[in-house]
């Protein structure tokens, strides 16, 4: 075991603190809409520009091929540096179609997905869950019928983050009419301006509409956008997930403790009904400090997590016991912000720049059930990791 | 001895039941505006007599007690009805000007309910509301609104808006001594307790019909057990809530204890079962469209009028019960 951060690795922060000092957009990031979506493709375009995007992708795809630890000081920084979040809409693109692809998809794919991801210029969104299949995935019934070269999809997906802005999409069907469960299916990717696609915003209590409906009508795809192989989609759609579970969330997990240190400095300065300053109240100081505590925690569990993916070169399993760890930490922290700040957590209007902390404790939910439910990552903890006998 | 709703208080329970059910659903919510007692609604209430339940005969009420003021507060709660819906009722209670108490108990006079906060004050009701009130453990105060010089502020809450002013305006009348206070700390007791109700009705409905894995969600541990919890959380609650309620009614000398320990798990019950919610409904709960997020907003609301936890803890650590 060694702490030690090398002389590149010490390089590499010292760069990146120096180019997002002076590279971070001080205009406000527009809440919603296209406007919202052309902000995140700008700031990406303008790290892929300066050569930061993809810091831990391999070289040949366009990224800087460095190692997973130098993506975690990346992340550290853009958190220090109050940088745009990186939950937006390049997210699903960045975080786990480019992996995807990169890891499963063909020559062809790869040559003109990747660099387009990376420099901002294509959106993805994640077409897996459907009304009826959620945390049971393999329960979904959107269907493809092969017609020569192309697969002709019919169905409904729901609660696709983003497809309004998304130029494709990593799309999950079922294309062996008598298969079932988790056989017959195929991963495609979809072109989002395809005819014969609907979308549908849902609105959400966050007061957005950044999930749809996205029904399909006779959508032609060709064969040739499928990743993996024609019935064995499963397979992609694990390695699609084991990104999502496994480094998903890497920013959130080392944001935290800016966050709290955040809240320390508002729990100093604000006054309490009883005229006292918050930090004064010692409920409210030891909830604080037991949170970072948990965030100093997070990180290591973090990086513990990043160099041994780093040596075995795929995510492991323990993605989904970070996910619990985070995203309880993350709603702990959110409510002793709202004892803190008192009746102004009352006051949203669904922008997140305007009321930073009364949208982190509604995400909380979000956070806890998006990208499998806290019950699911309990489940998979106990079967994958501790071999429990299954119920399920 | 008994601590359930009994005889004509029954009645009572149900009848308010199914009116709020009809006049002011939850779902009116998922419609703009629909924030706070507008004049129609409040002029249905009051022909009604719901402002006056607890308010004597001679008074222009219907002579009942504390214990009906809560039965109907519950029912409130579950509807997520507005907090003027009580300042109205607690105005009501407290007005000596007899004209003025019969225009407030009729619905034709609005009074919505001031918050202190730091210098300045929050505004929660309608702005056609003349009137509102402040109240405190010790005293309340009515004012006369004519001449405020508020600001909108955005609402997390769709029932209610939020107004805040530096300067409030005319006073009307101070009324020393405990009682609007207890009927404001019950009332609110009562609609969270309501809350932790409706959220547990929710997902127990929906826990017998949506199916994963072959399974109605019920039948997972992961899902029944919290379901459980929700319970336990209810019954606990609203038992104290009867108790407190009682209290009151009979004047008991520790009828505050109860208040307070009544408010402080009616506070923990709505928000833990209003996120058990939220989150066993899975995606559907997060959504605009259901009621989920409309019970946790509003008992985050609740939670912070007339005793919030910090308030609550310090009185109720050295508080003794009688026999
Ligand atoms: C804001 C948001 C964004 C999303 N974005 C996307 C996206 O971009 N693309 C996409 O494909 N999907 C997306 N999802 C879908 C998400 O993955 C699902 O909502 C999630 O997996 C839960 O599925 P469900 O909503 O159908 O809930 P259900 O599966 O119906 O679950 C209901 C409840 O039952 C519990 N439960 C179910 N089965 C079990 C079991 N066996 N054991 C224990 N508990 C169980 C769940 O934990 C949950 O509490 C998003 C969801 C949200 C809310």
């Amino acid at each position: 075991m060694d702490l030690h951060f090398s002389e590149a690795d010490q390089e590499f922060r010292a760069r990146a603190r120096e180019w997002l000092t002076a590279n971070v957009p001080t205009a406000k990031r527009p809440a919603h809409g296209p406007e919202a979506a052309q902000f995140d493709r700008d700031w990406q375009r303008k790290m892929y520009d300066n050569g930061w995007a993809g810091v831990a992708w391999p070289k040949e795809y366009g990224g800087l091929g460095l190692s997973g630890l130098q993506q975690v000081i990346w992340y550290e920084e853009l958190a220090r540096a109050h940088a745009p979040h990186y939950i937006n809409t390049t997210y699903i693109s960045l975080m786990h179609a480019g992996p995807t692809v990169a890891a499963r998809g063909t020559d062809e794919q790869k040559a003109f997905h990747l660099h387009r991801i990376l420099s901002g210029e294509s959106l993805w969104c994640q077409g897996f869950s459907e009304p009826n299949a959620g945390s049971d995935l393999a329960a979904l019934k959107t269907r493809g019928v092969i017609d020569g070269d192309h697969i002709v999809v019919n169905g409904a997906k729901m609660w696709t983050t983003d497809a309004q802005h998304a130029d494709y999409q990593e799309l999950l069907i079922r294309t062996d009419p008598d298969s079932e469960r988790h056989k017959g299916l195929t991963w495609v990717i979809c072109d989002m301006k395809a005819p014969g696609i609907d979308i549908k915003p849902i609105r959400t209590m966050l007061q957005d509409e950044h999930v749809n409906l996205v029904f399909y009508d006779d959508v032609r795809i060709p064969i040739s956008n499928v990743v993996g192989e024609v019935n064995k989609g499963w397979s992609t759609a694990l390695a699609t997930l084991s990104f999502e579970r496994g480094l998903g969330f890497i920013g959130d997990q080392l944001e935290l403790y800016e966050r709290v240190c955040r809240a320390i400095e508002l729990a100093e300065t604000v006054r309490m009904e009883d005229g006292r300053r918050a930090i004064e109240d010692d409920g409210i100081a030891q909830r604080l400090a037991s949170i970072k505590a948990d965030t100093i925690a997070i990180r290591s569990m973090t990086l513990a997590d990043i160099a041994e993916t780093d040596r075995t070169g795929e995510p492991g399993p323990k993605g989904s016991m970070m996910k619990l760890m985070v995203t309880s930490t993350h709603k702990a922290l959110s409510e002793v912000v709202g004892e803190i700040i008192g009746w102004e957590f009352l006051e949203f209007n669904g922008d997140r720049s305007a009321h930073p902390w009364t949208y982190d404790y509604l995400w909380s939910w979000v956070f806890s059930i998006s990208g499998g439910t806290n019950e699911i990552q309990r489940e998979i903890t106990a079967d994958r990791i501790l071999g429990l006998p299954r119920g399920r | 001895m008994y601590l359930a709703p009994d005889g004509d208080e029954i009645e009572i329970a149900n009848a308010a039941a199914e009116f709020l059910a009809d006049a002011m659903p939850i779902e009116r919510l998922h419609s703009v505006n629909s924030a706070d007692l507008n004049a129609s609604l409040r002029s249905t209430l009051g022909e009604m007599g719901w402002f006056a339940l607890a308010v004597p005969e001679a008074k222009g009420g219907s002579g009942l007690t504390p214990v009906e003021h809560a039965l109907f507060f519950r029912e409130c709660g579950r509807q997520c009805a507005p907090v003027d819906l009580l300042a109205q009722c607690l105005a009501a209670n407290m007005i000596s000007d007899d004209g003025l108490r019969q225009s407030v108990i009729s619905g034709e006079t609005g009074v919505s309910l001031i918050i202190a906060d730091g210098d300045s004050f929050r505004i929660f009701g309608s702005s056609d509301a003349t009137h509102a009130l402040l109240v405190s453990p010790d005293k309340a105060h009515l004012y006369a609104l004519d001449g405020l010089d508020a600001e909108v502020r955005p609402a997390l809450d769709p029932a209610n808006s939020i107004r805040t002013t530096m300067a409030l305006p005319g006073l009307v009348e101070t009324v020393a001594g405990k009682p609007i206070w207890q009927l404001g700390q019950l009332g609110t007791a009562a609609m969270l307790v309501g809350i932790a109700e409706a959220s547990l009705d929710l997902i127990v409905e929906y826990a017998k019909v949506r199916e994963t894995f072959g399974r109605k969600i019920g039948a997972w541990q992961a899902v029944r057990h919290p379901c459980a919890d929700m319970a336990v959380r209810v019954e606990a609650a609203r038992s104290e809530l009867w108790y407190a309620a009682t209290a009151l009614k009979e004047g008991r000398s520790d009828a505050e204890v109860h208040l307070d320990a009544a408010k402080h798990l009616a506070n923990l019950a709505a928000h833990a079962n209003a996120d058990s919610n939220i989150q066993l409904h899975g995606g559907i709960g997060v959504t605009d469209e259901h009621n989920a997020h409309l019970l946790l907003k509003h008992a985050m609301l609740l939670s912070r009028l007339f005793g919030t936890k910090r308030s609550l803890l310090a009185r109720l650590l050295n508080a003794r019960l009688e026999d």
